[in-house]
C-alpha cells in the first residue's frame, strides 16, 4: 500500500476529468414506456371513478347494462390493463434478471391498447358490438404483441422459478380471456352460432379468466419476487409457493368450465382456488414473519390490506358458487359488490400500493443513478410524502368500503359518497406522484460531503 | 508525478456516499462490501447486494466506480458483484442497523 492519503480525499467531489459510469441503457427498460402506460391507467381511473360519481345507479340498481359493461372495461382495460402492462415491462424484466425482448413492439402494443379499449368503452355505451369486435380485434393485436415480447424476454431467463411460472400462467390467461371475449361478441353478432352458452354465464366466465387468471395470477407470482424484497426476506417454502400456482391453474380451468356450463361442481374449483390462495398466505405470512426490516412502508400497507380483501372475496365466490343458490335480486346485488371488491378492492388497491414503489423507482433511476456516488442522491422514500400516503390509504379504505355495501341497500347516494372517497384518494395518490414527478423537472442533489443523517455514519 | 494509490479508509470513505436508494442506507453500514483490494492503483471492489435481481444492480455498482474513480492515485476501478455468501442482515453495522431499524 502506498502512503496515507489525508481522509478529506475520500469526499471530494469527483472531478470534472474523471470517468462517469452511467447505467447501460441496453440492460434496463426505458422509464418513458412503463411511464405512459401508467399515466393513461391513472387516467382511465380517474374517468371511470368520477363516472361513478355522476352515474351512481350503474353501481346501486343496474347489472349488465351498457353502462355498467363500458365502465367496467374502463376500469379493467383502460386502468388495469395499462398499468400491468406498464409495470410488467419493467418488472419481469428486473426480477427475472434479463432484458426486454423490443421497446419498439411495446410502443405499438401502447398504440393498439390505447385505441382499442378506448373505442371499445365508447361502443359498449351506445351497445354497437360490431364496432366493440373491431376496437376489441385492435386491442388483442396488441395483446398479441405484448405476450409475444414478453414470452420471448422469458425466454432469456437466467434460472427459470416460480416467478416466471406465475408471469407464463397469467400471459396464458390473458390471451384466453381476450379470445373469450372475442368469442362473446361474435357470438352476440350471431357469427358462431355453435355456441349456444348463456350469455350471462359466459360474459361471467370471461371475467374470471381476466380476473383470476390474469390478474390474480400476476400479483400472486410477481410478489413473490417483490414482497421478500422490499421487506428484506425470502421465500420459506419454494414448495409451498409453487404449489399455490398449480392450484390456482387447476382451479380456474374447472372454474370456467363449470360457470360455461352452469354446472353445480364449479364449487368446487372455488375451493381449490381458495386452497391456492391460502397456500399463498400462508407463504407470504411466514415471508413477513422472517423480515428483517421491521417497519412496513405504506406501499406494502396498501399491498397487504387489498389482500385482506381476498377473505371476503372467497366468501362471496363460495355463496355466489353453492348450487341451490336462488337468482334473485339480492344475490344480483352480491355478484355487483363481488365484482366491484375483486378489481377495486384487491386489484386496484394492490396495484396502487405497487405504484408507490415503482413510479419512484422509475424516476429516481432515469434522474439519480447517473449522479450516484458523484452526488448524494435521494432516498426513494424521500421522493413523496408519507403522511399524503396514509392519508390517501384510509380514504380509499372508506371509500371502498361504502362504495361496495352501497349495492346491497341499492342506495345510489352510498355508491356515490363512497366513489367521492374514492376521487378524493386518487387526488391524494396524484398529488404524491406530482411530487415524485418533480424530481423528473428540478433534481434534488447534494454535494457530497454534506452530512445526510439518516443514511450515513462516520467511518 | 506519480500520485500514491488511494488508502483504504479513503476508498471506505467515499464508498459511504454511495446508497441503497430503496432501503436508504449507505452500502458500507449495509454490510455491502465484502473486499478492497488494491493493486498497482486498480481499485477492485467485492461486493453483494441485499437481494439478486435488485432493480438498483446496475445503478449502485456505477456508483461505486464513480464514486472511487474520483479519487485521487485510482487508476482503475473494478467492482465484482457476488451472491456467495449471500447478504444478510448480521453483516450491517451498528449504524446500519440503527438507520434500517433492521433486527
Amino acid at each position: 500500500m502506498a502512503a496515507s492519503l489525508p481522509i478529506s480525499v475520500g469526499v471530494k467531489p469527483a472531478p470534472v476529468s474523471a470517468t462517469v459510469f452511467t447505467p447501460s441503457k441496453a440492460s434496463t427498460t426505458s422509464i418513458r414506456l412503463p411511464l405512459q402506460f401508467m399515466v393513461v391507467g391513472l387516467l382511465a381511473l380517474f374517468t371511470g371513478t368520477g363516472w361513478l360519481v355522476a352515474q351512481p345507479d350503474i353501481l346501486a340498481v343496474s347489472r349488465y347494462t351498457p353502462g355498467a359493461v363500458a365502465v367496467t372495461h374502463l376500469f379493467v382495460l383502460g386502468w388495469l390493463c395499462s398499468v400491468v402492462m406498464g409495470a410488467v415491462y419493467q418488472l419481469v424484466p428486473v426480477a427475472l434478471e434479463t432484458k426486454l425482448h423490443s421497446e419498439r413492439l411495446a410502443q405499438w402494443q401502447f398504440v393498439f391498447h390505447i385505441l382499442g379499449f378506448v373505442g371499445m368503452v365508447f361502443m359498449f355505451q351506445t351497445w354497437n358490438m360490431k364496432w366493440v369486435g373491431y376496437f376489441g380485434t385492435v386491442l388483442t393485436l396488441g395483446v398479441v404483441l405484448f405476450i409475444y415480447n414478453i414470452a420471448r424476454t422469458l425466454g432469456h431467463v437466467p434460472k427459470w422459478n416460480v416467478i416466471a411460472t406465475g408471469v407464463v400462467s397469467a400471459l396464458t390467461w390473458l390471451l384466453l380471456t381476450i379470445t373469450a371475449g372475442l368469442f362473446l361478441v361474435a357470438g352476440q353478432r350471431g357469427y358462431v352460432p355453435v355456441l349456444q352458452f348463456n350469455p350471462i354465464a359466459a360474459m361471467n366466465a370471461h371475467a374470471h379468466l381476466g380476473a383470476v387468471g390474469f390478474f390474480t395470477m400476476l400479483i400472486v407470482g410477481v410478489s413473490y419476487k417483490l414482497v421478500p424484497m422490499f421487506t428484506l426476506s425470502e421465500i420459506q417454502n419454494h414448495g409451498r409457493a409453487t404449489a399455490s400456482i398449480v392450484l390456482l391453474n387447476v382451479g380456474l380451468i374447472g372454474l370456467f368450465a363449470g360457470i360455461l356450463l352452469q354446472q353445480p361442481w364449479k364449487l368446487v374449483f372455488v375451493l381449490v382456488i381458495v386452497a391456492a390462495l391460502t397456500l399463498y398466505g400462508w407463504e407470504l405470512r411466514t415471508i413477513l414473519r422472517a423480515r428483517k426490516r421491521r417497519a412496513l412502508d405504506w406501499g406494502v400497507m396498501y399491498f397487504l390490506t387489498a389482500l385482506v380483501m381476498l377473505f371476503p372475496l372467497s366468501a362471496l365466490a363460495v355463496v355466489l358458487c353453492w348450487p341451490s343458490l336462488p337468482a334473485n335480486q339480492f344475490t344480483g346485488q352480491l355478484e355487483t359488490v363481488y365484482g366491484f371488491l375483486g378489481f377495486i378492492g384487491f386489484v386496484s388497491f394492490a396495484i396502487l400500493g405497487m405504484l408507490y414503489k415503482i413510479i419512484p423507482f422509475l424516476i429516481w433511476f432515469g434522474i439519480y443513478s447517473k449522479h450516484i456516488g458523484r452526488s448524494q442522491v435521494p432516498a426513494l422514500a424521500d421522493m413523496y410524502s408519507a403522511p399524503l400516503q396514509a392519508a390517501g390509504y384510509w380514504t380509499f379504505l372508506a371509500g371502498l368500503l361504502a362504495t361496495a355495501m352501497a349495492p346491497l341497500f341499492a342506495s345510489v347516494t352510498g355508491v356515490r359518497a363512497g366513489c367521492g372517497l374514492l376521487v378524493l384518494s386518487l387526488v391524494i395518490f396524484a398529488m404524491n406522484v406530482g411530487k415524485i414527478l418533480s424530481h423528473y423537472f428540478r433534481p434534488k442533489l447534494t454535494p457530497l460531503g454534506v452530512n445526510r443523517t439518516t443514511t450515513r455514519t462516520a467511518p | 508525478m506519480t500520485a500514491n494509490p488511494p488508502t483504504e479508509a479513503a476508498i471506505l470513505e467515499a464508498l459511504h456516499q454511495v446508497i441503497d436508494p430503496e432501503i436508504n442506507c449507505n452500502i458500507v453500514d449495509l454490510g455491502l462490501i465484502y473486499s478492497v483490494v488494491i493493486t498497482n492503483g486498480v481499485v477492485k471492489v467485492t461486493m453483494t447486494l441485499t437481494t439478486p435481481g435488485c432493480p438498483m444492480h446496475e445503478s449502485i455498482s456505477w456508483g461505486v466506480k464513480n464514486a472511487l474513480s474520483g479519487l485521487e492515485g485510482a487508476k482503475d476501478v473494478e467492482v465484482e458483484i457476488v451472491w456467495d455468501p449471500p447478504w444478510n442482515p448480521s453483516m450491517m453495522t451498528e449504524a446500519g442497523r440503527a438507520i434500517t431499524g433492521c433486527r
